[in-house]
């Protein structure tokens, strides 16, 4: 209908005369996307280790090398700190770690009886203590089986498919781009709605003979549009910047955005009928995303969360998007791999998008 | 003094009156602390194995019995067997797959070289590097117990303690940390908004014709935010300790002062940002961008520091919430006292005071 | 003979309040109607609904020959409408706000062209046309909503409040264009603060607390108060009835 596209044109006008919807569209993704792409990182490595040596023969210092071997701990021997005041090294962040050997180490080892090594781990981040527990282990385990001068002839051979060199960035990027198209729709269709409200040009609208569902679809199509041009200049730049890949098919990629978008272009529209400022509108948009990220599968995998929240998640239509992209980026997912997220995705679609439509037009009237 | 005193009343009354101002005030931290103190895990376990045996031992049966009750794997469905392993990674049917094939226990007995495969899907990341680093370690812990007689491995027990989180809770870390991010977002993020909707709506002229200097004004709108600060920041240590057992080990009044200094410098962004800006929606935007951003992403929340690049590690330098998650950690966690922190504690000094001082100037400079 | 607007007892209550009391409308096509009150009187009530923007709660009317009731749609096809905020998109020149309203108001684009240039003409847009209506002067901002409410041509125009903060010059330059409409053959239903425009409408009603106390030529009521204009047969008229409310209220 012409009016419809009457309504989009005005809303292409305004947006692109609204700077600051012009820096929300282009530039803070860039800015999010160099910033997540480079600081998101949880790798565990160079724990500063401070070794306290006290058997000093050939065994022992072979021991703490292979502590050194890898850049797993940064083992050191600290001229200032006792192991009396091993506490301090530990509240002042000098150290991470504590390795402790005792004077018999060697002696016990020669006389065939198990020797006693001690090591404290500062456990404020429970995640990296954890895996530097693991690494410890794994150092002591070789080491051990270094002097036994045993060599094993089972080896194990391993194959990373799609990221062979374990990139973060791959895993992220996709992520984050899915998390900037979701703020964005939802976040500026929730604001054009309610700025129409603000200003009163809505009853203006309404005294004209175009109709509620004409107007809706004028407000979102608008930023259905928007969200596929910021969907495809961040996937650009993470390509092209961050060397990503994209193995899969882009048809199919768009295609399911666009029943993605439905929901987020739902969001949007419900969050503007319960907020009456733009102000309001933008921080519960900013809210509703950092919930939808930080349930989505986008730092933390599900399978790691408590159960109840794991069953949470599978509200989050995000979560479904999120695996859909990164299926189709890295692993040329298509219909038949990722029909579970599809199904999960056209119901969320359909429900939300409904719902919001017939709550907004009821405020409408 | 009375007209900060009735401009700040003036502040509070509405706050109160907007029931959406209040939600985001209390409701958003509640729930920002459960999700935070529940959801992000970054332990990684339970990782979906399937395991393909062609030798069907004793022995391949007890190196994949190592794997799953090791904690860190879980089996993957039964279905999973029946394909072959890039197939199975493809699918998402497990995030690896380990092959044994026909003549594992021979090549044990016989001494015989022998690879056994593990494919593992590297999109990821942060799973696979687990995987790989896991499996590593059972298949040697499973080849040291298997030495051959002749060979004498040293036998070392290594005692592993945990200082600070002997349960090695994960919301121990994050839960603190939340509370420097929220302070941040309430004070730099609602003054923001406040002066710049001020400004918008003309009301900042209205009052600057009457007879209040800028500071008072600055001062009665800031004051509130601080209290709605300190008492957001009150309510979410609450939650931190009496829900999630964080340990309190240091100084309350110590943490208390420090969380103070730390509200004026959040609050002095959110002039300095009203300031520069002039409407609410870039306000935020910006708010969000220069505030909100650094300090959950650079500030060492989440993330570590020394892992980024040095350009991010240097903009760290001067994010108030770095300093001040260092301290809040210190406190609650070690009981660190000043003796310990004195150089976080001076850095925060210092940058609160410069960014005070710069939003005092340019505010002035705006309306002056 | 049809009439522009009529209505019949046309009421609409707010809960316990009602706003518009029975009220019986008449205003005849080609003629400028004043539609005065003081504030709160329910003046925007009674527009709302003439307008197909809220449903009568009691009562009946008919605008252009639509049933308020049951054709609202067909009214708002048939009317136009300018709001007291002027309601136009800031960051649109007055052009595309034009293009916009016509294209909503189903206006062909050939024609839709021709009838910018013609309204150029006849409003004196030419100098501001197709610079943004945001930063214009308010008298200036006024005549492009002019325009645009009456893009469509509609044979029903409704002003509300439309002279408002603007300076004597400019208000005097609007009702001549006003009048330029009129003499064209369109009915005007304005609601307006100002006695000295409220003379200029051929006939006028005053609404009081949900009722219409008078309607009629301004001419007429005056001498019928016999004030010395219509201000203050205005002022006398609200204070009578208002002492008239607080008498009822007090029960003396």
């Amino acid at each position: 209908m012409r009016t419809v596209l009457a309504l989009v044109k005005k809303e292409f006008i305004q947006v692109l005369r609204d700077h600051n919807m012009l820096r929300l569209i282009f530039l803070m993704p860039l800015i999010q996307l160099l910033i997540l792409g480079y600081a998101i990182n949880i790798d565990v490595k160079e724990i500063d280790t401070a070794v306290y040596d006290y058997d000093q023969s050939r065994l022992s210092r072979d021991y703490v090398r292979s502590f050194a071997a890898g850049d797993y701990f940064i083992p050191e021997k600290p001229d200032d700190i006792e192991l009396m005041d091993l506490e301090q090294g530990f509240t002042t962040n000098r150290y991470r770690a504590a390795l402790i050997i005792p004077e018999d180490f060697s002696e016990n080892i020669e006389n065939g009886k198990r020797a006693e090594v001690a090591m404290v781990f500062d456990g404020t981040n429970a995640n990296s203590a954890g895996i530097a527990m693991g690494y410890s282990g794994l150092v002591t385990q070789q080491f051990a089986l270094r002097e036994s001068g045993y060599k094993p002839s089972v080896e194990m051979r391993r194959k990373i498919l799609y990221n062979p060199d374990m990139e973060s960035v791959y895993f992220m990027i996709p992520g984050i781009v899915v998390t900037l198209l979701t703020m964005l729709t939802s976040m500026a269709t929730a604001m054009a709605i309610v700025r129409e409200r603000e200003m009163g040009t809505l009853e203006q609208l309404m005294v004209t003979p175009m109709s509620t569902p004409a107007l809706i679809l004028g407000k979102t199509i608008p930023f259905a549009i928007l969200g596929y041009v910021e969907m495809s200049l961040a996937l650009a730049f993470g390509i092209f910047w961050f060397n990503i890949p994209f193995v899969g098919s882009w048809t199919l990629l768009y295609a399911l955005a666009f029943i993605y978008l439905l929901t987020t272009l739902g969001a949007g529209m419900f969050i503007s009928t319960v907020t009456s400022t733009q102000q309001q509108a933008m921080f519960f948009a900013w809210f509703f995303m950092v919930f939808s990220l930080l349930t989505s599968g986008f730092f933390t995998p599900i399978e790691n969360m408590p159960e109840v929240v794991q069953h949470l998640t599978l509200l989050n239509p995000q979560r479904f998007f999120m695996t859909i992209m990164r299926g189709i980026m890295m692993k040329d997912s298509g219909i038949a791999e990722l029909y579970p997220q599809i199904l999960a995705l056209v119901i969320f679609s359909v429900v939300i998008f409904s719902f919001s439509w017939m709550r907004l037009s009821k405020r409408v009237k | 003094m009375r007209k900060i005193k009735f401009l700040a009343l003036k502040e509070i009354r509405h706050i109160l009156r907007d029931p959406r101002s209040l939600t985001i005030a209390v409701l958003i931290p509640i729930l920002m602390t459960l999700l935070y103190g529940y959801a992000i895990n970054l332990d990684i376990k339970n990782i979906k194995l399937a395991v393909m045996d062609f030798d069907r031992s004793s022995e391949s049966r007890e190196l994949i019995n190592r794997f799953y009750n090791s904690g860190y794997f879980a089996p993957a469905d039964e279905a999973a067997v029946l394909l072959a392993p890039e197939e199975v990674l493809r699918r998402g049917q497990a995030k690896a797959v380990l092959t044994v094939r026909y003549g594992f226990s021979a090549s044990l007995v016989n001494n015989e070289s022998f690879t056994l495969g593990l494919m593992i899907d590297g999109a990821d990341a942060n799973t696979a590097s687990a995987a790989a680093s896991y499996s590593e370690v059972i298949l040697m812990q499973y080849l040291a117990d298997r030495l051959p007689p002749g060979y004498d491995m040293p036998g070392i027990n290594l005692s592993q303690v945990v200082r600070y989180n002997p349960d090695m809770k994960s919301s121990h870390f994050f839960v603190p940390g939340l509370i420097a991010v929220i302070l941040m977002m309430i004070s730099a993020l609602l003054t923001s908004i406040t002066i710049a909707r001020e400004k918008e709506t003309g009301t900042m002229e209205q009052l600057l014709t009457a007879p209040v200097k800028p500071i008072q004004i600055i001062a009665g709108k800031v004051i509130p935010y601080i209290g709605l600060a300190l008492f957001d920041g009150l309510l979410v240590w609450a939650f931190a300790v009496f829900h999630f057992g964080v340990p309190m080990t240091g100084s309350c009044l110590l943490l208390l002062f420090f969380g103070v200094i730390y509200v004026i410098a959040a609050l002095s962004l959110g002039i300095l940002i009203s300031a520069l800006v002039r409407t609410q929606q870039l306000a935020m935007m910006a708010a969000l961008v220069v505030t909100m951003l650094p300090s959950v992403m650079l500030s060492g929340f989440i993330f570590e520091i020394k892992n980024m690049p040095l350009i991010l590690q240097g903009i760290s330098y001067i994010i108030p919430a770095r300093y001040f998650i260092l301290i809040i950690r210190g406190i609650m966690l070690k009981g660190s006292g000043i003796a310990v922190l004195w150089p976080q504690a001076a850095a925060l000094v210092l940058l609160t005071m410069v960014l005070l001082g710069i939003a005092i100037k340019k505010f002035k400079l705006k309306i002056g | 003979m049809d009439r522009a607007v009529v209505t019949e007892k046309l009421t609409r209550r707010f809960g316990n309040f009602t706003a518009v009391d029975k009220i019986d409308l008449a205003v005849e096509y080609g003629e400028i109607f004043g539609f005065l009150g003081a504030n709160g009187a329910g003046k925007t009530t009674a527009i709302r609904m003439l307008c197909g923007l809220l449903l009568p709660s009691e009562g009946t009317g008919r605008v252009n020959g639509f049933d308020i009731n049951s054709q609202y749609e067909k009214i708002k096809l048939s009317i136009g409408y300018m709001s007291q905020k002027f309601s136009l998109y800031a960051d649109l020149t007055g052009r595309q706000n034009l293009e916009f309203y016509g294209t909503i108001y189903r206006l062909p684009r050939r024609e839709l062209k021709d009838r910018i240039e013609e309204l150029k003409e006849s409003l004196s847009l030419s100098e501001f046309i197709d610079r943004q209506t945001g930063p214009l002067p308010v008298g200036w901002r006024q005549r492009v909503a002019l325009a645009a409410a009456v893009i469509h041509r509609p044979r029903i125009v409704f002003l509300d409040e439309p002279t408002g903060g603007v300076d004597p010059v400019f208000r005097r330059r609007f009702w001549e264009l006003l009048y330029q409409l009129a003499d064209a053959g369109t009915t005007l239903f304005v609601t307006t603060h100002y006695m000295d425009e409220a003379e200029f409408c051929r006939r006028i009603s005053i609404m009081h607390r949900g009722r219409i106390i008078e309607m009629g030529p301004p001419l007429d009521i005056v001498n019928k108060y016999g004030e010395k204009d219509l201000q203050e047969t205005f002022i006398k008229l609200i204070r009578e009835k208002e002492r008239d409310a607080q008498n009822q209220v007090s029960g003396s």
